[in-house]
This record gives C-alpha cells, structure tokens and sequence, in this order.
C-alpha cells in the first residue's frame, strides 16, 4: 500500500460563490481543491457540515457553484442542481446513518455500483477494512470502530467520485482513533478518491491531510498544506482553533535579517519571521506545544536558540502523550511521549529548561 | 348466535378493515408530507384533518350526507357518470368509517416518521436511492410499527363508529347495519338480550385490537 501513488487524484473540486445563511452567520466559501485529503479544520458550529451537505447535494444554497472534475454539480446562476442521488458522492456523517433495520451486508450492499473497476468491488473493500466477520451481524450490535469501518466501506461501495467524511473520529476514544487511521491512510492510498475530511482534531489532521481549509464561523480563515498552516497561521483565530497552547503578547525589541528577537515580560526569544509586515512592534507570539523540548540538568550549547530555565507546574496525560505545563516567567506547554517523560522523571517543582527553536517561534502582528 | 347476528358482526369487521386499507395510502402520503415537508397552507390541513376527532361524529356526518347524496358534488358526479350510489349503501358506511378514522392513522404514522433520523434518508439518497426507493426501503420500513399502531387504531376507531355511519348509511338491516347501530336499535326495540350479545363481541373485538396495538408499541420501545 505504501507504494501507491499518493498523487494523481483524478478529480478537484471546485467551491465558488458560496453563499449559504446559517442561524448565527452566513457559511461564505471561496476555495478549489486538489490534494487527495484536504481537512476543513474548525470549531463546532463554524459551517463544516452545512458545507458538506452543500456538497452532497442534500441542502440549496442561495448562492453557489460547485464544479467536480468536469461536471458542474450545482449553479444558482443557471439553475443548475444535480440531486444528491445523482453526484456519485460518498458521504459518511458524523451519525453514520446506519440503516438500523438492515444487517451489515444490506448495509454495504444498498448503494453498491459495480462500475468494473475492481478496486471498489465488494470482496476488495470488504478485505481491506477488515469487515468479512461482521458482514451477517446486525448494525446495531457493532462497537464504535466496527461501525466506523462499515459506514466507511458502504459509501465507498458507492464508487465515489468524493468522499466526505464528517469527523469520523469523534466520538472514539484516543485508542481507537489509532487503531482506525491506518484504515482511512489506507482508502486514501488504495482508491484515489479525493476526500473532504470535517475534524477539529490535530492529531487526525496531521496524521492524514495535505491541505487544510481553517473555517471560522463560516469564512475560510486561511488555506494551505497542513506544516505550513499549523506552523504559520495566518490569524490569531486560526491558531486559537489549532490550539496553539501557547499564545503570547511580545513586543519586537531587534530585527536582523530574518531573526527577530521579541520580548515577553523580561524574557527574550529568538524567532524567525521572514514575512512580518515592516514596522511591525507588538505581535502574538505562537509556540507549539509539541515544538518545546526538555532538558534536566545543567545547561549545555545546543542549536536551539532559545534557552528557558523553567519550574514544572503540572504535568498530565493527553491521549498518548503528556502535557507538561511550564513557568519560565510566563505560562509554557510542552507535549513529550510518555517514556520521555518517565526518563526525566518530571514532576512539579522541578527545575528544568526548555528549548525551543526560532523557526519554531511564529508571531502574528497584533 | 344467530346467522343474522353473525353477518353483523362479520359486516362490520369488513368494512372497518377496507376503510382502513383504502385510506392508509392517503393516510402515509398525508403524514409523510406532514412530518417530512413544509408547504404553504400546511397547517390549515393538519387542521381539517384532524377536525373528525373533535366535531361531533353526527355533524361530519352530515357534511357528508351533503357531499354524497344525489344532489351533492361529488355525490352527484358519482350518480351521473358511473351509476354509483353512495348513501345509504354500504359504500356509504365505507366512507363515514374512512373519514372518521382518517386523524388516528395520519397521527400515528406522522409520529412515526418523524422518529426517524432524517440522516438515514439522506445518506440513502446519496448512495442514489430515488425518493420512491428510499420510502420504501428506509422510511416505512423504520415506522413500520408506528403505521401498523395507526391502523390498529383506525381499524379500532371503526368498528366503534355510530354517529357519521347513521347519518350518511342509515340502519338498514342486512345492507348498512354495523355492530353500533343494531346495539343502539336492538336496545330502542327492548330486545336486550340481543343487544348484550353484540355487546359482548364488540368488547373482545376491542379488547384485541388495543392489546395489539399496546404490544407494538413495548416492541418499538424494547427495540431501540
């Protein structure tokens, strides 16, 4: 599977105009889309699954055009809409919807085209999601993951041209969630379908997406591959919905050439910020929790430039990893993996230093 | 029981089971669009609809003795071009007993649907299930038991009817004559004893249809 091609995906997507009034804003969506996984990131309620079901054809908007590959979906302007029945769109939702009354293989079998292409016949998806020892079950005694799989291989039995997965990992617990992102790794590798993926979720984000659409409150914040937007975002809401852990008020104290040294109450970091606008003094200062790094004992030369004497404040568990909440003048969140964690034997009150690299450090004007 | 007697009841148990065979397809459609769409003058409908549950029966009766009688519009229409007479006949009887029942199944089935999560109806139709197919292997199936309680009731409400049949079919012995009507003319005429034997059956012929009708809903409420 890893030889696949992970490029070539056949089709883009193309959302223009879209103008679509939800009860607290209006969902205003402007974006092509091209990349195998791109994730629509976002808070609950931002517009992620209106825009979904725009999509699928399962709402109108007043306004909008949706292209995919060469066929124009929907046109307000020239009253074009191809019912939902007819887009060729997989759509799993965040409920699943599986039909309750149908056993697992109904399930699979309800919108099944055999199209002749063998890489979405029955057998095939069945084996790759590993769901043969549940296809005469009943859909109401599946577990959580079970179901995901079986939602999961049903809209691909569909022959998609797009698949939409509607946070498809909420409501598992962190332990499942890794135990099913192989598989979606997998469809996504294994069939070429373009796939719109709604989450709030990092860790699913980074795990599985190019490209990332930040929606707030219904206008596309900032678009780009996933590094790119979690490293740099574009706003101080956008990296309040990536959860950044650590957003800083910093004045810019020196600029030379692309170092910026920026002060933060009596403490100074070093930060690299090529596309600060000119003139720029105060500005946020974003730091990734999963971007600081301990050290226990003395201070030894390293290549980070920015060096924090610290005290633990806390330390807790967050899924797999642990979150260890720092002071060093002002509030710090680091994320280590457990082991690490168990070797430094970190525990409140200790003394340590944190080091985090200038490119590391982004700053957003404010 | 005599024959004459059991003809009665036999009578009656026909008509209450095709009136509510005939409306179920209006009935499903009525509540379907109900509990699925919103359209301009819905609630005026639901209203009327729903109007036979409270007017008195006898009044609605009367509405339709008006409309279907020789000289009524659609009675009229009915007697001109197919030769059919309504009042007065059993059809007469059909038709008090469909628009009385009528509320309970729309009810029934409209509650039905409306449990439905409309979810699984979408996700149907993008796995290319038209609106037919998806009514018939989604919706139905999933309200089935709210429909199958509707009809119960309707079939139920029925067997009871007096005020509207009397008004639209009369009493006439051996052509329009329900269990209500010969009880209340048996008891006019003092033949008591007749009277407690239609009595008796109409308590067990209810007795079942609610038990049936109780027993669907502990299965739909054991199911979920």
């Amino acid at each position: 599977m890893a030889d696949a091609p992970k490029e070539g995906v056949e089709v883009s997507l193309l959302l223009n105009n879209i103008s679509f009034p939800l009860a607290d804003f209006t969902l205003e969506v402007n974006v092509e889309i091209r990349s195998p996984i791109t994730v629509i990131f976002g808070p609950s309620g931002s517009g992620k699954t209106s825009l979904l079901d725009l999509v699928a054809g399962l709402r109108r908007a007043d306004s909008a055009f949706i292209q995919l590959g060469d066929e124009i979906l929907t046109d307000t302007g020239k009253d074009v809409f191809v019912p939902a029945r007819r887009r060729g769109i997989g759509y799993v939702p965040q409920d699943l919807a599986l039909f309750p009354h149908l056993s697992v293989r109904q399930n699979l079998l309800y919108g099944h085209r055999p199209n002749g292409n063998k890489r979405f016949t029955f057998d095939h998806i069945v084996e790759l999601l590993e769901i043969q020892p549940l296809v005469h079950r009943g859909v109401t005694r599946l577990s959580g993951g079970e179901k995901q799989r079986v939602a999961l291989a049903r809209a691909l039995l569909t022959s998609p041209r797009l698949l939409l997965l509607d946070e498809p990992l909420a409501n598992l617990d962190m332990q499942l969630k890794t135990r099913i992102l192989p598989y979606l790794a997998r469809v996504r590798d294994e069939f070429r379908v373009p796939i719109l993926y709604v989450t709030h979720d990092r860790f699913e984000t980074l795990s599985l997406a190019d490209e990332m659409v930040a929606l707030i409150k219904g206008k596309v914040a900032q678009i780009g591959p996933v590094q790119e937007v979690f490293s740099r975002p574009a706003s101080l809401d956008v990296a309040g919905i990536l959860t950044v852990e650590t957003i800083l008020p910093g004045r810019i104290i020196q600029t030379a050439d692309d170092l910026v040294t920026v002060a933060v109450g009596n403490t100074m970091l070093a930060a690299v910020e090529p596309n600060l606008p000119p003139g720029t003094n105060d500005v946020h200062v974003c730091v990734r929790a999963d971007d600081v790094i301990l050290l226990k004992g003395a201070d030894t030369p390293s290549s980070p430039r920015n060096h924090l004497p610290s005290s633990v404040r806390s330390v807790t568990r967050e899924g797999t990893l642990m979150r260890v909440e720092l002071d060093c003048g002002f509030r710090l969140a680091a994320l280590l993996t457990r082991q690490a964690c168990e070797e430094l034997a970190l525990k409140p009150g200790d003394r340590v230093v944190a080091l985090v690299k200038a490119p590391n450090i982004h700053l957003i004007p404010r | 029981m005599s024959a004459e007697e059991w003809e009665i009841v036999w009578f009656t148990a026909w008509v209450s089971a095709l009136s509510t065979v005939v409306i179920l397809p209006f009935g499903l459609a009525v509540a379907w669009l109900l509990a699925r769409h919103q359209w301009p003058g819905k609630s005026i409908i639901e209203t009327l609809i729903s109007l036979p549950l409270v007017m008195p029966p006898v009044a609605t009766g009367l509405i339709l003795l008006k409309m279907f009688g020789r000289r009524g519009a659609i009675g009229g229409f009915l007697h001109d071009t197919l030769n059919l007479d309504i009042v007065f006949t059993w059809r007469g009887v059909l038709i008090a007993l469909g628009v009385m029942s009528f509320p309970l199944l729309v009810r029934s089935a409209r509650v039905a649907f409306e449990e439905i999560n409309p979810r699984l109806e979408q996700i149907a139709r993008t796995m290319g299930a038209g609106e037919v197919r998806v009514f018939f292997t989604i919706t139905a199936p999933l309200a089935l038991r709210g429909i199958l309680g509707g009809m119960i009731l309707s079939f139920a409400r029925a067997l009871g009817e007096f005020g509207a049949t009397i008004m639209v079919a009369g009493n006439i012995p051996g052509q329009t004559s329900t269990l209500s009507l010969s009880i209340f003319q048996s008891v006019q005429l003092g033949q008591d004893a007749y009277a407690f034997r239609l009595l008796g059956v109409s308590t067990v012929l209810a007795f079942i249809a609610v038990w049936t009708s109780e027993w669907l809903m502990r299965q739909r409420k054991g199911s979920k």
